[in-house]
């Protein structure tokens, strides 16, 4: 099961696949994003000064495609001011003191599920309701609403449910070890979904470098009631599988329209931590505050499988595991491939943000900005490793002289930004980071020139 | 410890490759048919293929110089100019010829229009072209491969030649679709040239060494397999039709294939990634219309050999064949 092009980066899951999720204690402040979502950002509900509780609704807004979020800890609002976002630049962002004395450190609770739910107790306004007001978003990276994927009254009919549980991005192991140790909550969250959304097949993407993994699932769907319909696939170990076009390709066979989103052909693509969360806000009422994250990366000292508080620092999480190496280089929010270079480390984790990663200068003596860009020669790798089947080179030449029209003419807008032509090629151009640029050209002429 | 971090667009990995590494694999896939020629050819062989080397290389330095860039010999793609040259030469050619052929290969082929990626035909065979244009017979005289033994077909083209000079396959070849000669004549060097104990090109003797260093290219992923089929499929199928028309007039399709330059045309010059089209099926397009022409000229045209034009009209078709076969998005245009 695999689709045409990507590459094959070195994993580097080992360094933390065997770290089982450790809760960490809260810090002494969180930055609450009002943006952790695409859609409408949220407007604050507290003031400075105000004391706030555990799993209080903080930031809300009218509007469809947005979700609400909750204070993860007790304590008092310091500031609402401005925050590095890793995607926006700078965002609002709610700053919690916590009170040491009133506020109780979270633990994750997968022991409270088992074989043996039922999800039919629930009926779908229910279940709906439920993930709206727990502030549910895409888990995985891009943070969409999740009330609004699943809304069962959404055309055409939803089809099939292919849960992401690929994990393609080197380092990365949140997912993974969610699937080991939360198993029948993450099953409970896909049931549920399966429910609301009214399709009875799932389909639980795994890639065939994980038997762990598809093991422990295949074991739990057989021990689980009523888990007929929910199948188990391995899926080829190839940069970018996770991508949920590529995915949707691998297992049903079937292209997305270019620039589409799943829901066009009637498929829903939902993530593990994001099925995990939604177990947890139906059953046991609880909002999204906190999610695992991968601390990891050559150059951290402690690399590990952390459960943390949403708005915990950057800096904070790498101070607990034990600090930078003396060559750490970079920090990412996210993984290698996609993942965001943050230069500050005051940036607080979001619901979207699985993973620190630290590169060391040995891990990236071959990134891209270290050697100098040569020229072109044309090779073609690119074209062979791009998943979406354009002309990358051509684009980004296209942008770097200011084409804009010859991108256009090369489906700048069908990229989907996986990293594959930067990471393939020999001449150490910034394929990727042209076409995001383009990109954002063209988006913002088009913002400027009204039809 | 803050204070040092990088901040860059993704990917922030990548492959442990450069251009100098896939030029290098080219030089060793090359190195197959060079050591054939040291072989064939000794000390001759020796001389072009350093001088080829050294021209090529020393223009590169120059032109980089006058043109206030980096020096660019560290990617190797003069080398790989120089020996694909060297190997279009014949042995007996005078090093002053190969020198100069070299420096029209690299001020002319490439630096006049950027550089290396920026090229419209391949540097070696502007070079050829433009020696065979101004050289004449010079660029025709076949020396015999030292190895050869004393009963092969050999002819002295002029009488004050210092060298026992022969005819090529090819050139028998032609003179069969001429009537000047018996067609067996050329089919009989069918073998000979797979080994390589024919008179020709330094580089084009020995089918053997081209089909080694190609294997060793396309094991390192170096090339792909499209443009090599491309172009022996094409021209042994165009020279099937030649054949099974008359097959007492033109040689059969095997003979085409192990002879003269098709096999280093189909392996190392039309794979060329510069002067190619990008998209695969413009790879086929471009390889099988080599392939035709390469054929045709031989069969057809007043040359016996058609490599150097096939290649260089083809590389002219190139822009277009890349426009004509853009590629469709996986899930279909997006209107916008």
């Amino acid at each position: 099961m695999t689709f045409p092009g990507g590459v094959h980066p070195p994993d580097y899951k080992g360094l933390t696949e065997n770290s089982a999720i450790t809760p960490l204690a809260h810090p002494k402040q969180v930055a609450v994003m009002l943006s952790q979502h695409i859609g409408a950002i949220c407007k604050p509900l507290v003031a400075k000064r105000d004391t706030v509780t555990a799993g209080q609704v903080i930031g809300d807004v009218d509007a469809f495609v947005s979700a609400p979020v909750h204070s993860p800890v007790s304590g008092k609002v310091k500031d609402i001011v401005l925050q590095s976002h890793p995607v926006l630049g700078r965002e609002m962002a709610i700053i919690i003191d916590v009170d040491e004395e009133t506020d109780r450190q979270k633990m994750p609770c997968p022991e409270k599920f088992d074989a043996s739910f039922d999800e039919k107790q629930y009926s779908a306004e229910q279940i709906g309701e439920a993930i709206d007001k727990a502030g549910i978003v895409g888990m995985g990276g891009a943070g969409f609403p999740t009330r609004v994927k699943v809304d069962p009254s959404a055309k055409p009919e939803k089809r099939a449910i292919i849960v992401n549980a690929c994990e393609c991005e080197p380092f990365i192991t949140c997912d993974y070890r969610v699937m080991l140790e939360w198993t029948h909550q993450f099953i409970a969250g896909i049931k549920l979904v399966r429910q609301i959304s009214g399709c009875n097949d799932v389909y639980i993407g795994i890639e065939d470098n994980k038997p762990k993994a598809i093991e422990a699932v295949k074991q739990a769907l057989a021990n689980a009631k009523g888990c007929e319909g929910i199948e188990v696939c391995a899926v080829h170990t190839k940069y970018p599988q996770g991508g949920e076009r590529q995915l949707i390709k691998s297992i049903l066979g079937e292209d997305v329209p270019a620039g589409g989103i799943p829901p066009m052909i009637g498929v829903l693509v939902i993530n593990v931590c994001t099925c995990a969360a939604i177990a947890e806000a139906v059953i046991l009422d609880e909002p999204l505050t906190h999610r695992v994250v991968t601390v990891t990366g050559e150059g951290i000292k402690k690399p590990g499988n952390f459960y943390v508080p949403v708005g915990t620092s950057v800096e904070e999480l790498i101070e607990l595991c034990g600090g930078l190496t003396d060559d750490a280089a970079k920090v990412l929010l996210g993984g290698p491939m996609m993942g965001f270079s943050i230069a500050d480390l005051s940036t607080p984790i979001t619901k979207t943000g699985g993973a620190v990663t630290i590169l060391t200068e040995k891990s990236i003596t071959k990134a891209k900005f270290q050697n100098r860009e040569t020229a072109c020669i044309r090779c073609g790798r690119c074209l062979d490793v791009c998943p979406a089947n354009i002309n990358p080179t051509k684009i980004a030449h296209a942008v770097k002289f200011a084409h804009m029209d010859i991108a256009q003419q090369y489906h700048i807008n069908a990229c989907i930004e996986c990293g594959c032509c930067s990471y393939i090629c020999p001449a150490n151009i910034e394929i990727k980071g042209y076409i995001n640029t383009g990109k954002i050209l063209i988006a913002r002429e088009k913002k400027r020139m009204p039809k | 410890m803050f204070e040092n971090l990088t901040v860059s667009p993704s990917p922030h990995i990548s492959k442990a490759h450069s251009t100098r590494s896939i030029m290098l694999d080219v030089v060793i896939g090359l190195a197959f048919p060079l050591v054939a020629a040291v072989i064939f050819f000794r000390l001759d062989a020796v001389f072009v293929i350093v001088t080829c080397v050294v021209a090529c290389m020393a223009t590169e330095y120059i032109c980089n110089i006058i043109r206030k860039k980096p020096n660019t010999l560290g990617d190797l793609s003069a080398v790989v100019t120089g020996l694909i040259l060297a190997f279009s030469l014949p042995a007996k050619c005078p090093l002053w010829a190969a020198a100069v052929g070299g420096a029209v290969a690299i001020a002319i082929g490439k630096m006049v229009f950027g550089g290396l990626g920026s090229n419209i035909f391949n540097p070696a065979m502007v070079a050829r072209t433009f020696m065979a244009a101004s050289l004449g017979g010079l660029m025709t005289t076949w020396v015999v491969p030292a190895t050869i033994d004393a009963e092969m077909p050999q002819i002295v083209i002029s009488a004050d030649a210092d060298a026992v000079t022969q005819a090529t396959p090819l050139g028998w070849s032609k003179q069969a679709i001429k009537g000047e000669a018996s067609i067996e004549k050329a089919s009989s060097l069918t073998m000979p040239a797979l080994w390589g104990t024919v008179g020709g090109c330094l580089g084009e003797t020995s089918a053997l060494a081209m089909i080694l260093g190609g294997v060793y290219m396309l094991l390192r992923k170096t090339i792909t397999y499209v443009i090599p089929t491309a172009v022996l499929g094409s021209a042994a199928a165009f020279a099937a039709v030649f054949w099974l028309v008359s097959p007492d007039k033109y040689v059969d399709p095997l003979f085409h294939v192990l002879s003269g330059g098709m096999l280093m045309c189909a392996i190392f010059i039309a794979t060329d990634p510069v002067t190619a089209p990008l998209p695969r099926k413009g790879m086929w397009i471009f390889g099988i219309g080599v392939g035709l022409v390469v054929v045709l000229i031989r069969n057809v045209g007043g040359y016996p050999e058609g490599v150097m034009f096939a290649v260089l009209l083809m590389n002219a078709l190139s822009p277009l064949i890349e426009r004509m076969t853009k590629l469709v998005p996986s899930g279909g245009k997006k209107n916008d």
